[in-house]
Protein backbone atom coordinates (compact mmCIF):
# COMPACT_ATOMS: atom_id res chain seq x y z
CA UNK A 1 0.00 0.00 0.00
CA UNK A 2 1.38 3.55 -1.13
CA UNK A 3 -0.74 6.86 -0.06
CA UNK A 4 1.06 10.15 -1.05
CA UNK A 5 -0.20 13.43 -1.18
CA UNK A 6 1.94 15.82 -3.45
CA UNK A 7 1.38 19.62 -4.13
CA UNK A 8 1.12 20.71 -7.72
CA UNK A 9 -0.54 24.05 -9.32
CA UNK A 10 -3.46 23.15 -11.67
CA UNK A 11 -2.25 23.43 -15.48
CA UNK A 12 -5.91 24.40 -16.83
CA UNK A 13 -5.24 28.50 -16.99
CA UNK A 14 -3.22 30.79 -15.72
CA UNK A 15 -4.30 31.64 -12.19
CA UNK A 16 -2.19 29.06 -10.56
CA UNK A 17 -4.39 27.35 -7.90
CA UNK A 18 -2.65 25.08 -5.37
CA UNK A 19 -3.92 21.51 -5.97
CA UNK A 20 -2.78 18.40 -4.10
CA UNK A 21 -2.82 15.45 -5.74
CA UNK A 22 -3.80 11.87 -4.01
CA UNK A 23 -2.02 8.92 -5.26
CA UNK A 24 -2.65 5.58 -4.72
CA UNK A 25 -0.18 2.91 -5.57
CA UNK A 26 1.44 4.57 -8.13
CA UNK A 27 -2.05 5.92 -9.65
CA UNK A 28 -3.36 9.37 -10.07
CA UNK A 29 -6.96 8.62 -8.18
CA UNK A 30 -8.08 12.45 -7.24
CA UNK A 31 -7.06 16.02 -6.66
CA UNK A 32 -7.99 18.20 -3.42
CA UNK A 33 -7.55 22.36 -3.24
CA UNK A 34 -4.63 22.97 -1.23
CA UNK A 35 -5.95 25.15 1.64
CA UNK A 36 -3.19 26.92 2.82
CA UNK A 37 -2.35 28.22 -0.73
CA UNK A 38 -2.36 32.01 -1.01
CA UNK A 39 -4.01 32.02 -4.64
CA UNK A 40 -7.47 29.64 -4.23
CA UNK A 41 -7.14 29.57 -0.23
CA UNK A 42 -8.64 26.17 -0.68
CA UNK A 43 -11.16 26.49 -2.86
CA UNK A 44 -11.13 25.09 -7.08
CA UNK A 45 -13.57 25.70 -9.86
CA UNK A 46 -14.89 22.47 -11.37
CA UNK A 47 -11.89 21.94 -13.69
CA UNK A 48 -9.24 22.25 -10.71
CA UNK A 49 -11.32 19.54 -9.02
CA UNK A 50 -11.04 17.15 -11.85
CA UNK A 51 -7.36 17.73 -12.70
CA UNK A 52 -6.71 14.67 -12.56
CA UNK A 53 -8.84 13.37 -15.09
CA UNK A 54 -6.83 14.68 -18.02
CA UNK A 55 -3.96 13.29 -16.90
CA UNK A 56 -5.25 9.24 -16.61
CA UNK A 57 -7.73 10.29 -19.77
CA UNK A 58 -7.85 7.32 -22.12
CA UNK A 59 -8.13 10.24 -24.63
CA UNK A 60 -4.43 11.42 -23.92
CA UNK A 61 -2.33 11.18 -26.94
CA UNK A 62 1.23 9.00 -26.07
CA UNK A 63 2.55 9.80 -29.20
CA UNK A 64 2.79 12.65 -32.40
CA UNK A 65 0.22 12.39 -35.31
CA UNK A 66 0.61 13.45 -38.52
CA UNK A 67 -2.55 13.42 -41.53
CA UNK A 68 -1.69 10.97 -43.93
CA UNK A 69 -4.04 9.78 -46.63
CA UNK A 70 -6.41 11.44 -44.94
CA UNK A 71 -6.19 10.04 -41.84
CA UNK A 72 -4.23 10.34 -38.40
CA UNK A 73 -1.17 8.21 -38.13
CA UNK A 74 1.20 7.52 -35.07
CA UNK A 75 4.78 9.02 -36.31
CA UNK A 76 8.08 9.84 -34.59
CA UNK A 77 8.65 12.80 -33.15
CA UNK A 78 11.49 13.79 -35.17
CA UNK A 79 8.92 13.49 -38.35
CA UNK A 80 6.13 15.02 -36.77
CA UNK A 81 8.30 18.46 -35.98
CA UNK A 82 10.10 18.18 -39.58
CA UNK A 83 6.29 18.37 -41.31
CA UNK A 84 5.42 21.46 -39.03
CA UNK A 85 8.28 23.31 -39.41
CA UNK A 86 8.07 22.44 -43.50
CA UNK A 87 4.52 23.50 -43.23
CA UNK A 88 5.07 26.35 -41.12
CA UNK A 89 8.18 28.02 -43.69
CA UNK A 90 6.05 27.51 -46.80
CA UNK A 91 3.40 29.89 -45.32
CA UNK A 92 6.20 32.18 -44.16
CA UNK A 93 7.15 32.24 -47.70
CA UNK A 94 4.07 32.14 -49.55
CA UNK A 95 2.21 34.93 -47.26
CA UNK A 96 4.84 36.49 -44.94
CA UNK A 97 5.26 36.13 -41.39
CA UNK A 98 2.16 38.05 -39.91
CA UNK A 99 0.45 35.24 -41.96
CA UNK A 100 1.14 32.94 -38.60
CA UNK A 101 0.10 33.47 -35.30
CA UNK A 102 1.17 31.37 -31.70
CA UNK A 103 -1.23 30.59 -29.11
CA UNK A 104 0.58 29.85 -26.08
CA UNK A 105 -0.17 27.40 -23.26
CA UNK A 106 -1.45 27.42 -19.61
CA UNK A 107 -0.41 23.85 -19.69
CA UNK A 108 3.15 24.65 -19.81
CA UNK A 109 5.88 26.33 -17.76
CA UNK A 110 6.63 30.32 -17.31
CA UNK A 111 9.64 29.59 -18.58
CA UNK A 112 8.36 27.34 -22.07
CA UNK A 113 5.75 30.37 -22.95
CA UNK A 114 8.87 32.58 -22.49
CA UNK A 115 10.71 30.51 -25.92
CA UNK A 116 6.83 30.10 -27.41
CA UNK A 117 6.98 34.13 -27.74
CA UNK A 118 10.33 34.36 -28.18
CA UNK A 119 10.33 31.19 -31.18
CA UNK A 120 7.12 33.72 -32.41
CA UNK A 121 9.23 37.16 -32.59
CA UNK A 122 12.64 35.85 -33.50
CA UNK A 123 12.01 32.79 -35.54
CA UNK A 124 8.97 33.45 -37.21
CA UNK A 125 9.15 37.40 -37.42
CA UNK A 126 5.51 38.07 -36.24
CA UNK A 127 3.98 39.73 -32.81
CA UNK A 128 0.97 37.39 -33.11
CA UNK A 129 0.89 35.95 -29.39
CA UNK A 130 -1.13 35.34 -27.63
CA UNK A 131 -2.35 32.70 -24.56
CA UNK A 132 -4.90 30.65 -23.73
CA UNK A 133 -5.74 32.09 -20.52
CA UNK A 134 -6.81 35.03 -21.91
CA UNK A 135 -9.46 34.07 -24.45
CA UNK B 1 2.43 11.25 20.74
CA UNK B 2 5.16 10.27 18.04
CA UNK B 3 6.05 7.63 20.12
CA UNK B 4 2.58 6.26 20.50
CA UNK B 5 2.41 6.20 16.73
CA UNK B 6 5.58 4.48 16.02
CA UNK B 7 4.69 1.67 18.80
CA UNK B 8 1.56 0.79 17.11
CA UNK B 9 2.94 0.78 13.43
CA UNK B 10 6.37 -1.49 14.70
CA UNK B 11 3.22 -3.96 16.93
CA UNK B 12 0.84 -3.82 13.97
CA UNK B 13 -1.68 -2.11 15.30
CA UNK B 14 -1.85 -0.15 12.27
CA UNK B 15 -0.36 -0.23 8.96
CA UNK B 16 -0.52 3.27 8.10
CA UNK B 17 -0.70 6.45 10.18
CA UNK B 18 -2.41 9.60 8.43
CA UNK B 19 -1.12 13.00 9.61
CA UNK B 20 0.01 16.29 9.05
CA UNK B 21 4.03 17.14 7.44
CA UNK B 22 5.20 20.29 6.69
CA UNK B 23 6.01 20.23 2.57
CA UNK B 24 7.13 23.31 0.85
CA UNK B 25 6.53 25.24 3.57
CA UNK B 26 2.63 23.97 4.04
CA UNK B 27 1.14 21.77 6.50
CA UNK B 28 -0.04 19.15 4.27
CA UNK B 29 -1.40 15.10 5.12
CA UNK B 30 0.92 12.80 5.00
CA UNK B 31 0.97 9.08 5.27
CA UNK B 32 3.22 7.66 7.38
CA UNK B 33 4.43 4.10 6.98
CA UNK B 34 6.17 1.34 9.54
CA UNK B 35 8.77 1.25 6.89
CA UNK B 36 9.78 4.68 6.85
CA UNK B 37 9.22 5.17 10.80
CA UNK B 38 12.15 7.91 11.15
CA UNK B 39 9.02 10.42 9.33
CA UNK B 40 7.29 10.16 12.40
CA UNK B 41 9.17 12.87 13.90
CA UNK B 42 7.76 15.57 11.30
CA UNK B 43 4.75 14.76 12.53
CA UNK B 44 2.51 17.92 13.19
CA UNK B 45 -0.85 18.74 14.01
CA UNK B 46 -0.83 21.60 11.90
CA UNK B 47 -3.40 24.40 11.43
CA UNK B 48 -5.20 23.85 8.08
CA UNK B 49 -7.57 20.88 8.10
CA UNK B 50 -8.11 18.41 5.86
CA UNK B 51 -10.59 15.67 5.99
CA UNK B 52 -7.82 12.49 6.48
CA UNK B 53 -11.10 10.37 6.96
CA UNK B 54 -12.10 11.20 3.33
CA UNK B 55 -9.16 9.62 2.37
CA UNK B 56 -8.95 6.82 4.82
CA UNK B 57 -12.58 6.12 3.02
CA UNK B 58 -10.97 5.72 0.21
CA UNK B 59 -7.73 3.63 0.97
CA UNK B 60 -9.97 1.41 2.20
CA UNK B 61 -12.45 0.91 -0.72
CA UNK B 62 -8.99 -0.54 -1.74
CA UNK B 63 -7.54 -2.41 0.99
CA UNK B 64 -10.10 -3.75 2.99
CA UNK B 65 -8.16 -5.45 5.53
CA UNK B 66 -5.23 -2.53 5.90
CA UNK B 67 -5.67 -0.86 9.92
CA UNK B 68 -5.35 2.84 9.46
CA UNK B 69 -4.24 5.50 12.04
CA UNK B 70 -5.59 8.67 11.84
CA UNK B 71 -4.89 12.38 13.55
CA UNK B 72 -8.59 13.34 14.84
CA UNK B 73 -10.02 16.27 15.72
CA UNK B 74 -13.81 16.63 16.76
CA UNK B 75 -15.51 17.01 13.65
CA UNK B 76 -12.96 14.13 12.22
CA UNK B 77 -14.59 11.91 15.28
CA UNK B 78 -17.75 13.00 14.13
CA UNK B 79 -17.43 12.15 10.72
CA UNK B 80 -16.09 8.86 11.38
CA UNK B 81 -19.12 7.88 13.26
CA UNK B 82 -21.16 8.59 10.15
CA UNK B 83 -18.90 6.22 8.21
CA UNK B 84 -18.72 3.81 10.45
CA UNK B 85 -22.72 3.30 10.70
CA UNK B 86 -23.06 3.51 6.82
CA UNK B 87 -20.45 0.64 6.60
CA UNK B 88 -17.93 3.09 4.42
CA UNK B 89 -15.03 1.86 7.12
CA UNK B 90 -14.83 -0.97 10.14
CA UNK B 91 -14.28 0.79 13.31
CA UNK B 92 -12.28 -2.47 13.79
CA UNK B 93 -9.36 -1.30 11.53
CA UNK B 94 -9.60 2.11 12.80
CA UNK B 95 -7.07 4.17 15.47
CA UNK B 96 -7.59 7.48 16.58
CA UNK B 97 -5.16 9.98 18.04
CA UNK B 98 -7.01 12.78 18.87
CA UNK B 99 -5.87 16.35 19.20
CA UNK B 100 -7.41 20.09 19.79
CA UNK B 101 -10.07 21.30 18.06
CA UNK B 102 -11.28 24.57 15.85
CA UNK B 103 -12.50 27.41 18.27
CA UNK B 104 -16.31 27.54 18.37
CA UNK B 105 -18.99 27.82 20.68
CA UNK B 106 -18.27 25.10 22.41
CA UNK B 107 -14.14 25.37 22.77
CA UNK B 108 -12.84 29.14 23.28
CA UNK B 109 -9.31 27.52 22.31
CA UNK B 110 -8.18 25.68 19.12
CA UNK B 111 -4.97 24.69 17.15
CA UNK B 112 -7.28 25.28 14.03
CA UNK B 113 -8.06 28.93 13.02
CA UNK B 114 -10.30 27.94 10.23
CA UNK B 115 -13.68 28.42 11.46
CA UNK B 116 -12.70 32.11 13.11
CA UNK B 117 -15.47 34.43 11.79
CA UNK B 118 -14.06 35.63 8.13
CA UNK B 119 -15.20 39.63 7.87
CA UNK B 120 -18.30 40.05 6.09
CA UNK B 121 -18.83 42.47 2.67
CA UNK B 122 -21.62 44.48 3.31
CA UNK B 123 -23.21 44.01 0.70
CA UNK B 124 -23.88 40.44 1.99
CA UNK B 125 -25.15 41.95 4.98
CA UNK B 126 -27.76 43.58 2.97
CA UNK B 127 -29.12 41.71 0.36
CA UNK B 128 -27.86 38.04 1.25
CA UNK B 129 -27.05 35.91 4.60
CA UNK B 130 -24.20 36.39 6.79
CA UNK B 131 -22.21 33.32 6.96
CA UNK B 132 -21.74 33.98 10.38
CA UNK B 133 -25.48 33.90 11.94
CA UNK B 134 -27.40 31.41 13.72
CA UNK B 135 -30.25 29.22 12.55
CA UNK B 136 -32.63 31.19 15.02
CA UNK B 137 -31.04 34.39 13.82
CA UNK B 138 -31.70 33.84 10.18
CA UNK B 139 -35.21 32.64 10.48
CA UNK B 140 -36.26 36.36 12.05
CA UNK B 141 -36.26 37.23 8.58
CA UNK B 142 -39.50 37.35 7.10
CA UNK B 143 -40.94 34.30 5.02
CA UNK B 144 -40.22 36.65 1.45
CA UNK B 145 -37.23 38.19 2.20
CA UNK B 146 -35.50 34.85 3.66
CA UNK B 147 -36.59 33.27 0.42
CA UNK B 148 -34.98 36.18 -1.31
CA UNK B 149 -32.06 36.47 0.84
CA UNK B 150 -31.19 32.60 0.21
CA UNK B 151 -31.31 33.10 -3.50
CA UNK B 152 -28.81 35.77 -3.57
CA UNK B 153 -26.92 33.36 -1.97
CA UNK B 154 -27.69 30.57 -4.16
CA UNK B 155 -27.33 32.14 -7.95
CA UNK B 156 -23.92 33.01 -6.92
CA UNK B 157 -22.85 28.81 -7.82
CA UNK B 158 -20.77 28.35 -10.18
CA UNK B 159 -20.91 24.25 -9.48
CA UNK B 160 -17.54 23.13 -8.62
CA UNK B 161 -19.04 20.61 -6.99
CA UNK B 162 -16.53 21.39 -4.14
CA UNK B 163 -19.13 21.24 -1.36
CA UNK B 164 -19.46 17.86 -2.16
CA UNK B 165 -16.16 16.54 -3.19
CA UNK B 166 -14.67 17.81 -0.10
CA UNK B 167 -17.28 16.82 2.11
CA UNK B 168 -16.09 13.53 4.35
CA UNK B 169 -19.56 12.13 4.48
CA UNK B 170 -20.30 12.38 1.02
CA UNK B 171 -19.81 8.94 -0.38
CA UNK B 172 -22.18 7.90 -2.77
CA UNK B 173 -21.37 6.30 -5.74
CA UNK B 174 -23.88 7.86 -7.88
CA UNK B 175 -24.83 11.38 -7.23
CA UNK B 176 -28.11 12.71 -7.64
CA UNK B 177 -26.50 16.44 -8.14
CA UNK B 178 -24.92 15.09 -11.41
CA UNK B 179 -28.88 13.03 -12.04
CA UNK B 180 -29.85 14.58 -15.47
CA UNK B 181 -33.35 13.61 -14.93
CA UNK B 182 -33.09 15.60 -11.72
CA UNK B 183 -31.15 18.79 -12.26
CA UNK B 184 -30.91 20.07 -15.84
CA UNK B 185 -27.14 20.31 -17.01
CA UNK B 186 -25.11 22.86 -18.80
CA UNK B 187 -26.48 26.17 -17.05
CA UNK B 188 -24.14 28.26 -14.42
CA UNK B 189 -25.77 29.10 -12.19
CA UNK B 190 -26.88 25.35 -11.86
CA UNK B 191 -30.73 25.10 -10.96
CA UNK B 192 -31.27 27.36 -8.02
CA UNK B 193 -32.17 26.52 -5.35
CA UNK B 194 -33.44 23.00 -6.20
CA UNK B 195 -29.46 22.04 -6.63
CA UNK B 196 -28.90 23.43 -3.39
CA UNK B 197 -31.87 21.92 -1.61
CA UNK B 198 -30.98 18.31 -2.93
CA UNK B 199 -28.04 18.52 -1.32
CA UNK B 200 -29.58 20.07 1.75
CA UNK B 201 -32.21 17.37 2.37
CA UNK B 202 -29.05 14.42 1.66
CA UNK B 203 -27.14 15.98 4.60
CA UNK B 204 -30.37 15.71 7.00
CA UNK B 205 -28.45 12.87 9.19
CA UNK B 206 -25.36 13.22 7.71
CA UNK B 207 -23.72 16.40 7.78
CA UNK B 208 -21.60 16.41 10.82
CA UNK B 209 -20.90 20.55 10.76
CA UNK B 210 -17.54 20.25 9.80
CA UNK B 211 -17.55 23.08 8.10
CA UNK B 212 -15.51 22.29 4.71
CA UNK B 213 -17.97 22.53 2.16
CA UNK B 214 -18.20 26.36 3.53
CA UNK B 215 -14.53 26.65 3.48
CA UNK B 216 -14.33 25.19 0.20
CA UNK B 217 -16.92 27.37 -1.54
CA UNK B 218 -15.49 29.80 -3.97
CA UNK B 219 -18.89 31.99 -3.67
CA UNK B 220 -19.36 31.93 0.28
CA UNK B 221 -22.64 30.35 -0.11
CA UNK B 222 -23.61 29.58 3.78
CA UNK B 223 -23.63 26.08 3.73
CA UNK B 224 -23.18 25.03 7.08
CA UNK B 225 -26.00 27.40 8.17
CA UNK B 226 -28.38 25.72 5.61
CA UNK B 227 -27.27 22.40 6.85
CA UNK B 228 -27.23 23.02 10.30
CA UNK B 229 -30.94 24.30 9.81
CA UNK B 230 -31.25 20.41 8.30
CA UNK B 231 -29.92 18.43 11.19
CA UNK B 232 -32.12 20.89 13.74
CA UNK B 233 -35.23 19.44 12.06
CA UNK B 234 -33.18 15.37 12.02
CA UNK B 235 -32.55 15.83 15.90
CA UNK B 236 -36.35 17.33 16.80
CA UNK B 237 -37.62 14.93 14.97
CA UNK B 238 -35.86 11.61 15.90
CA UNK B 239 -33.80 12.75 18.82
CA UNK B 240 -30.69 12.24 17.20
CA UNK B 241 -27.52 14.67 16.52
CA UNK B 242 -25.36 13.59 13.70
CA UNK B 243 -21.87 12.01 14.17
CA UNK B 244 -22.35 11.91 18.27
CA UNK B 245 -23.09 7.71 18.15
CA UNK B 246 -21.11 5.42 16.34
CA UNK B 247 -23.88 2.72 16.41
CA UNK B 248 -26.80 3.47 14.46
CA UNK B 249 -28.42 6.08 12.62
CA UNK B 250 -32.47 6.42 12.35
CA UNK B 251 -31.83 6.71 8.29
CA UNK B 252 -30.53 3.89 8.28
CA UNK B 253 -32.99 1.29 10.00
CA UNK B 254 -35.09 -0.54 7.68
CA UNK B 255 -38.97 -1.46 8.20
CA UNK B 256 -39.65 -3.03 11.33
CA UNK B 257 -36.36 -2.42 12.94
CA UNK B 258 -37.43 1.26 13.87
CA UNK B 259 -38.18 1.93 17.06
CA UNK B 260 -38.45 5.77 17.42
CA UNK B 261 -41.79 7.31 17.11
CA UNK B 262 -41.39 10.24 14.87
CA UNK B 263 -43.13 13.72 16.68
CA UNK B 264 -45.42 16.06 14.92
CA UNK B 265 -42.94 18.52 12.98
Amino acid sequence: MDFKIIPSTCSYCGTGCGVLFQVMDGRLVDTLPMKTHPVNQGRLCIKGWNLHEHVISEKRLKSPLIKKDGELQETTWDEAIKTAADGLKAVIKDHGPDSVAVLASAKITNEENYLVQKFARAVVGTNNVDHCARL
Amino acid sequence: MQEQIKQWLEQGDIDIFLGYKMIQGHPLPYCFTKENPDDLKDLIVGNARYSLEKMATKIAAEHKELKIGLLTRDCNQRALNVLYIWNQLNPENIKTIGVNCCPSNLKEHGDCSYLEPELIPPIKKMIGIDNNMQVKAAEQFNQKERFNRWMYEFQKCIKCYGCRDICPVCFCKECSLEHTDLIATGGIPPEVPIFHLVRAVHMGGRCIDCGLCEDACPVDIPLRLLYRKVNEIVTDIFDYTTGTRADQSPFNMLGEEVTLKPKPI
